[in-house]
């Protein structure tokens, strides 16, 4: 407890934002990889060449054993990359990274999407508020990645100015207010009973059919699966409204209830 | 039994702490209560000037936390009340030299000397001395001025309040929040150039202990030394005597919202 105090610690340990390659497997092949990769390097080495990398399992039917996953890493390696981690899929990737002594990189918005291999989505801007990791990470669920599979995350009172909860695999009810300078995400649906004057992220991985309900609408910004809007100025129509807010296709859409 | 902590804190600076955190103290000991004030802003110490003491500052607080002088050789009796003392900040030092084991030791050590409210003065920020500050506290008089910034950095003490303290880490149950607007001006409210009592309450979700408003008494109490509470005459001292009371558990109606009536002859001639 004290050690975090001492003048004399021996290092600051912080979160930042870096950015970081994300290498998104589509089919377990290892040589095919190898040379893709090998391209890449080869066409800008100042950009790729030992670059760290994230390898990104989330769109494969299924997660390849840890015989192949290592066939894939070193075949990044071969290519002249450096990965560093998995990224964030389901329980089951987690426990791989684990076998692995890998870590796992949380992103705002880690693509789950299991049954669409074919085209990868457009990548959505991410604000810059973007949580570094996974903050109160519970234990695995047994069930392979059952979306909101927990009932909802609820938080009583105030959410003050730093603050930051994060509703993992489920939707997040907030009967309080959520002060300036305050951040809010779920993965699944926000509900704010008191007013919103900071940050909601609906839809943090990936779901598009999030939805945020405000009581007293005076956010910041609001997003949904990465599809975000800020306020600089509040609509006069929506300010102080108890309002709705969803994506149609791209658009985020607010509409007062 | 063992003494109250009350931290004064509020995350910006220039709002009000010291002068509060003189006058609480006071108002405290007015009350009987015996009671210390202690100042956490190691290197840009000021209480012992509004406290009119700083003359007799011998042993500091950093001295009592590194074992170079006892809580009875560094505590400063105050002139007017004889349950009332300081212990003063080093102006030498810097706020690394305060450490979590030496607070607690000088706060156990006041609470074994029988005093009943130890005060709390904290720097401005959310660094080391306000955390060491606010850590030990059971009560926390949060001093807010009616503009945004200060509320935006009253609204990040709370959290802080509400998790990075012992209460928070134990589970022993919340600490007591109090709100005190300070240099509230209700002609400017009134203007619409300051935000008002309600609409501070309504963004930070708590309720003032007091309203302590713009005096020029404030500022001429803080340059002679004595705390503004001992300025009966001045709307703010008697605003903090009000806020001492309720602080205490006593009723008493919030006073000095309003914009002052003119007299007959100020309307006449003017001022």
């Amino acid at each position: 407890m004290t050690a975090a105090l001492d003048a004399t610690d021996a290092c600051d340990l912080r979160f930042g934002q870096v950015g970081i390659a994300n290498v998104r497997i589509k089919r377990v092949d290892a040589a095919a990889l190898c040379e893709e990769l090998e391209r890449r390097v080869r066409s800008a080495p100042q950009l790729f060449a030992r670059s760290a990398v994230v390898l990104d399992l989330s769109h494969l039917l299924n997660l390849p054993d840890d015989g192949a996953v290592d066939a894939l890493l070193e075949a990044v390696r071969s290519a002249g990359m450096l990965p560093v981690g998995l990224a964030y899929g389901t329980s089951e990737t987690e426990a791989l990274a684990r076998r692995m002594g890998l870590p796992l990189i949380a992103k705002f918005r880690a693509a789950y999407e299991p049954a669409s291999g074919a085209i990868a989505p457009p990548v959505a801007p991410e604000p810059a508020a973007a949580p570094a990791s996974t903050p109160a990470r519970e234990a695995p669920a047994a069930d392979p990645a059952p979306e909101r599979a927990q009932g909802s995350l609820h938080h009583d009172g105030t959410v003050r100015s730093g603050q930051q909860i994060y509703a993992r695999d489920r939707d997040l009810v907030v009967t309080g207010t959520v002060a300036n300078g305050a951040e809010v995400i779920a993965d699944g649906d926000i509900h704010v009973y008191g007013g919103l004057r900071g940050r909601a992220m609906a839809g943090a991985q990936g779901s598009a059919d999030a939805r945020i309900f405000v009581h007293d609408f005076r956010a910041e910004l609001v997003a949904i699966a990465g599809h975000y809007r800020v306020f600089e100025q509040i609509p006069k129509d929506l300010e102080g409204q108890s309002v709705r807010c969803w994506l149609e296709g791209e658009k985020l859409l607010l509409a007062r209830l | 039994m063992t003494a109250e902590i009350i931290v004064v804190t509020s995350g910006k600076g220039g709002v009000g702490k010291t002068t509060t955190s003189a006058s609480l103290a006071t108002g405290l000991a007015m009350a009987g209560k015996k009671v210390a004030v202690i100042d956490f802003d190691v290197g840009l110490r000021n209480l012992d000037l509004i406290m009119g003491c700083e003359r007799r500052v011998v042993y500091d607080f950093v001295n009592v936390v590194h074992g170079e002088a006892t809580l009875k050789q560094s505590l400063i009796k105050d002139k007017r009340h004889d349950n009332l003392y300081v212990l003063a900040a080093s102006q030498t030092r810097d706020k690394d030299a305060l450490t979590q084991e030496g607070v607690e030791k000088v706060l156990d050590g006041l609470s074994e000397d029988g005093f009943d409210y130890v005060v709390c003065d904290s720097p401005a920020g959310i660094e080391k001395g306000a955390h060491l500050a606010m850590y030990f506290a059971d009560h926390a008089v949060v001093v807010v001025n009616p503009e945004v910034s200060s509320v935006r950095d009253s609204d990040r003490i709370l959290g802080l309040l509400a998790s990075k303290t012992r209460r928070a880490e134990r589970g022993d149950g919340a600490i007591k929040q109090h709100l005190l607007l300070t240099r509230y001006s209700p002609v400017r409210v009134a203007n619409g150039d300051m935000l008002s009592v309600k609409d501070v309450e309504d963004i930070l979700g708590i309720n003032v202990v007091g309203v302590i408003p713009e005096s020029e008494q404030v500022l001429a109490a803080s340059n002679s030394g004595v705390p503004v509470i001992l300025d009966e005459n001045s709307q703010a001292g008697q605003a903090y005597h009000d806020t001492v009371a309720r602080i205490l558990g006593e009723e008493r109606a919030l006073r000095f919202l309003d914009v002052p009536k003119k007299g007959f002859l100020q309307r006449v001639f003017g001022g």
